[in-house]
């Protein structure tokens, strides 16, 4: 017989074929007495199996099987416990930190970009006289790396010799 | 531990009372169900000190997890599975330890049991109850663990394949196969075809 006939039979006795292959498998158990035989040996190692379970018993007696569950639940418990007391403070302290970090970061970005605008347009306008000549203007801007620089033409201290010379 | 009598309450009310934290029911319900539990250890191990051990395991996870159990089964039922996934567990450490390549091997092949002679005598008619127990538990012992488990599981706890499949993370094929072959065997140990060794 083969091999898939034989898991068939085997279905058909634990109920897991479906209809459709059932039937074929029934039809089959009429004509031939191998089939038959197989399904035989098959409910007989079931029938013997039935009820075997229930003669086994626990060979020890109920106090000392509990005290050893019960003495471990205890330990457990124990264990648990300072993990509990442990991480509860720390549980409320991260209830709390969460919406404070979340503020905090709030305030600071806020302060940098207030900053930045701040920064930016004391450094991006910046005006100087730096030459002794005061005609001279120096204009920067830090942020664009740009620097621009005024000279009067003529300049003033020339045009100040230009009116000496026109008066001597 | 409180010193009420829980004797004539019923399971439903002792689970209650249990997962409030009342131990003594637990306790009670340790006493109700303990063959049982220890029984389907034994079954699938095979050894009286790891039965007991894994039993044991099984009531203190029940306890931890008893808030979880909802009644949708009865509680036997539910403990007989804590118990069940322990013994799977362990027995994948056992697997683990030593490879079963000849198991492995015998069920790519076929098997011997594949070619043995239909048993055509019910093998267990006429046995005295204890006999008959005494035979059984040597059959159950000379099977592979693989084998073993997929009878247990379909016959004791009335598994269907599927649910066979994924506590053994098996296909259901490999199911069928392997409660195919356990039974044969079986069924040659019970008529002496093959004596113990």
């Amino acid at each position: 017989m083969k091999q898939e006939l034989q898991l068939k039979l085997q279905a058909y006795l634990d109920g897991e074929l479906p209809d459709g292959e059932a039937r074929p498998v029934a039809g089959l158990l009429a004509q031939d007495a191998e089939a038959r035989a197989l399904l035989a040996e098959l409910k007989n190692t079931r029938a013997a199996l039935a009820g075997f379970e229930a003669d086994i018993k626990l060979p020890e007696s109920r106090e000392f099987y509990w005290s050893k569950i019960e003495r471990e639940i205890e330990r457990q418990s124990a264990m648990i416990e300072p993990e509990r007391k442990f991480a509860s403070p720390f549980a409320s302290f991260r209830r709390i930190l969460a919406p404070v970090c979340a503020i905090a970061i709030l305030v600071i970005v806020g302060l940098v970009a207030i900053r930045q605008v701040d920064f930016s347009d004391r450094r991006g306008l910046e005006v100087k006289a730096e030459f002794v000549d005061g005609g001279a203007l120096t204009y920067r801007d830090h942020t664009q790396g740009l620097t621009l620089v005024w000279l009067p033409y003529p300049a003033e201290s020339e045009a100040a010799l230009t009116d000496t010379d026109d008066i001597l | 531990m409180t010193d009420k009598d829980h004797s004539s309450a019923d399971d439903k009310s002792l689970v209650r009372a249990a997962q409030k934290g009342d131990m003594g029911a637990f306790e009670e319900l340790v006493a109700r169900h303990r063959d049982k539990i220890y029984a389907r250890a034994y079954s699938m191990m095979r050894n009286e000190e790891e039965a007991i051990d894994l039993s044991q395991e099984a009531w203190v996870k029940a306890w931890q997890r008893l808030k979880q159990f909802q009644g949708e089964s009865s509680f036997g039922t539910w403990m007989t599975r804590i118990v069940i996934n322990l013994c799977l567990d362990q027995l994948r450490r056992h697997k683990r330890q030593r490879a079963e390549s000849i198991e492995a091997m015998d069920e790519e092949s076929g098997g011997v049991e594949r070619h043995m002679p239909v048993v055509t005598v019910n093998p267990t008619e006429g046995l005295e109850r204890i006999e008959l127990r005494q035979r059984i538990d040597q059959a159950l012992s000379q099977l592979s663990e693989a084998h073993r488990t997929a009878i247990v599981l379909c016959e004791f706890e009335g598994m269907e394949y599927k649910e066979i499949a994924k506590a053994m993370e098996c296909s259901i094929g490999t199911v069928m196969s392997r409660l195919f072959y356990a039974r044969r065997k079986m069924a040659a140990l019970l008529s002496d075809l093959k004596k113990p060794e």
